[in-house]
């Protein structure tokens, strides 16, 4: 679990979709500029060493480490007041929540492992959290200890997305049956889909198809201007519904989508074209209520026919698989967070100096015992006089270097941290050092 | 060489089990099939080394006994794991998908436990004449064999994969399966070579027993390996010229590998034939 991190002084004081109706959320969303004055603000007037903003149309997040300012959550609230000009003063005020180490850490780990999303595991989170260092970077916000956090953010986000089955799985209706056409069909490619309807859900999943390699489009409807807005976006097809018969057998996936109260595509329909299809498999998607296709369509060999019920099931099964993966996130999170403190807190200047000088004098000492027997034994005090010496005049300076380097300021955090990287000493060296056995 | 086998007998059947954990780690671990296959590479590392490994027991035996290894019904094992095992790497690099290998690769190890525990003891036969043509007839039937097993094994999975596609049912299986229709066509393409490769076993078996003597027509697993034969032929054809897809294509030729594998067993319960290893 957590260990001690007091010097780490870092809040987090935001809010996202849990905390905030959308309205809140959509006038806070800042652009680069907003952000790069928030990180000006942080350092100027609050005095913080580093910061950063993560904003999407989610949260606004602030984080701030070594600031001088007593309460964190008044400060962001007159920012954001000043920004934005959304006064979160009054009883407003319960939409932001803050949060100091290590509670602050732990946050921005679940955030960037899709665990605080509102779609649980979406992806999109991990590259707006490398789009706010950048953005902290450019702002002179970041230093060694955002940048350290961030790293420890983004890795914690791809052990989740490879070591567990959080981002596994279609969470919305148009990316199921997308995924199912995938997994029937293989590559779409070469595939042909059939609209039938030009309405909102039609050009939904259509847009998913294309994005999913589909160059092929037909679209059937019963207004003609409205088919032919949606050829012109689609590079589209269009056809007639009377056509239907004769255009279905070419067709690889169906997407329906009418107002119609009848069915559109009846079994009779369907059976013919398999036969035309010599039996090549057929994915029927029956968005419509009432349904488009007739349900005996299903029991057709190598007809597969999923209406909105069937690609809810699918979603529902896919977000209830995801949310048994949510401890395995929760360990990963908290993994990542002990190793983070853990290198936080060997970052104290005391046990890195004394690592540093036993590491040097142990392997002087080894050195010399290696080779003592190459001398006479009378030469031996002068031996190890002659090497002490050599190690404490190489030791010297960077001993007195290192000893005053300010921990807390970035350039003597870089100092300490390139003397440990350049030596290889890990944090359980300095840990060890302190807590001799 | 000699003192070489012994070791080698033993290493095979190790290697292709510890890469049939691998695999089976690969179908737990597998980040899923539209992600790639990254990681998780013990099992397909450990299976081509099993392989390199059989190609030099094969090697040093037929180096050592001056004939093709396959003079036991052991050594037909070992040699149908072996190619099962090649088959196998083969479509694995051809549709970049390991989590099949979970299905392949275990049954590889079972053919090498037993090729291993007993065919050190069974005495090589040595061929009545021209070596070459039974040599070439046996290997053929060894390959072709391996198709079958191979065509089988996709068909099955092919099988469950459309059930639960059609019960709209998002299991760890579904999320591991290559798309059905690559399942279909590695049905299909396998039992497709199988045939050829059983064609070539059954033509180059008659001349040699025409060479040799043997009255190979009255042999009852001749004509049943003929009848098996033809059921896989309908089977391929049926698929390619006559449209059949799906399940009843799949059906059609798991019909025929069972009259195959039957065949075996029925020769052997029911009847007498010389067309047996002994």
């Amino acid at each position: 679990m957590a260990a001690n991190s007091r010097t780490l002084d870092l809040f987090c004081v935001g809010l996202n979709h849990e905390t905030s109706p959308l309205e809140v959320r959509d006038a806070l969303v800042m652009n680069d500029e907003e952000v790069e004055r928030a990180i000006q603000a942080l350092r100027e007037r609050g005095g913080a060493s580093e910061a950063l903003v993560l904003s999407t149309c989610n949260r606004t997040e602030v984080y701030a480490r070594g600031a001088t300012i007593e309460d964190p959550s008044a400060f962001v609230t007159a920012l954001l007041h000043e920004i934005k000009g959304m006064d979160l003063s009054g009883k407003e005020g319960r939409f932001l929540y803050t949060y100091r180490e290590p509670e602050s850490v732990r946050h921005l780990f679940r955030v960037a492992c899709g665990l605080d999303s509102q779609i649980l595991g979406e992806p999109q989170i991990t590259g707006q959290v490398k789009d706010a260092l950048s953005l902290a970077a450019r702002s002179g916000g970041s230093g060694p200890v955002i940048d350290r956090l961030l790293d420890a953010a983004l890795r914690a986000a791809k052990r989740a997305r490879t070591e567990t089955g959080i981002g596994r799985g279609p969470v919305s209706s148009a990316y199921a049956a997308v995924s199912l056409a995938t997994k029937v069909l293989g590559g779409l490619g070469d595939k042909r889909v059939l609209l039938i309807g030009a309405g909102e859900m039609a050009a939904l999943a259509a847009a998913h198809f294309r994005d999913a390699g589909v160059a092929q489009f037909m679209v059937a409807n019963r207004s003609r201007e409205r088919a032919d807005a949606f050829a012109v976006a689609y590079c589209a097809r269009v056809v007639s519904l009377e056509a239907l018969p004769v255009v279905l057998p070419g067709a690889d996936i169906v997407v329906s989508a009418t107002s119609a109260p009848d069915a559109v595509v009846r079994e009779d329909m369907v059976r013919n074209a398999m036969k035309i299809r010599k039996n090549r498999s057929i994915l029927f998607f029956d968005l419509a209520v009432p349904r488009d296709v007739e349900a005996s369509v299903a029991r057709l060999p190598n007809v597969f026919l999923n209406d909105l019920d069937a690609l809810g099931g699918i979603v529902a099964q896919s977000l209830a698989h995801r949310r048994g993966e949510i401890p395995k996130v929760e360990a990963i999170v908290e993994e990542e967070l002990s190793r983070f403190l853990r290198w936080h807190r060997s970052l104290a200047v005391v046990p890195t100096v004394t690592a540093f000088r036993n590491q040097v004098e142990t392997i002087a000492r080894q050195e010399l015992e290696r080779h003592k027997g190459k001398f006479r034994a009378e030469d031996h005090a002068a031996l190890d006089a002659l090497v002490h010496g050599i190690v404490q005049k190489m030791l010297h300076r960077p001993t007195t270097k290192l000893t005053r380097a300010d921990e807390k300021a970035p350039e003597g955090i870089a100092r300490i941290d390139a003397i440990r990287d350049l030596f290889g000493i890990e944090e359980e060296d300095s840990d060890a050092d302190r807590n001799p056995r | 060489m000699q003192p070489l086998l012994p070791l080698l007998t033993t290493l095979l059947p190790v290697l292709y089990g510890l890469s049939a954990a691998g695999y089976a780690r690969v179908y737990i671990a597998e980040p899923g099939v539209f992600e790639g296959t990254r990681g998780q590479s013990g099992g397909p590392l450990l299976l081509r080394a099993a392989v390199f490994v059989h190609i030099l027991y094969l090697a040093a035996r037929g180096l050592m006994e001056g004939h093709l290894p396959l003079a036991s019904v052991y050594d037909f094992l070992s040699a149908t794991g072996f190619s099962l095992a090649v088959v196998y790497l083969y479509v694995e690099m051809r549709v970049r998908i390991r989590t099949t290998g979970i299905f392949v690769v275990p049954l590889v190890f079972m053919l090498q436990i037993l090729a291993s525990a007993y065919g050190v003891a069974s005495p090589a036969i040595k061929p009545p004449i021209k070596p070459i043509w039974f040599e070439l007839h046996t290997l053929a039937a060894v390959l072709g064999y391996s198709a079958f097993v191979v065509s089988a094994i996709y068909g099955i999975l092919f099988l469950i994969l459309y059930r639960d596609i059609k019960a709209n049912r998002v299991s760890l299986f579904y999320s591991r399966m290559p798309p059905l229709e690559t399942l279909g066509r590695m049905n299909a393409s396998a039992a497709g070579a199988g045939l050829v490769l059983l064609a070539m076993a059954i033509g180059m078996g008659m001349g040699w027993a025409r060479l040799a003597g043997v009255a190979f027509l009255s042999d009852p697993k001749t004509w049943l390996t003929i009848v098996a034969w033809v059921i896989l032929a309908f089977a391929v054809l049926a698929y390619h010229r006559l449209g059949w897809r799906g399940p009843r294509a799949v059906y059609a030729s798991l019909a025929g590998f069972t009259t195959l594998v039957l065949s075996r067993f029925a020769v052997d319960l029911f009847f007498h034939s010389f067309h047996t290893f002994r």
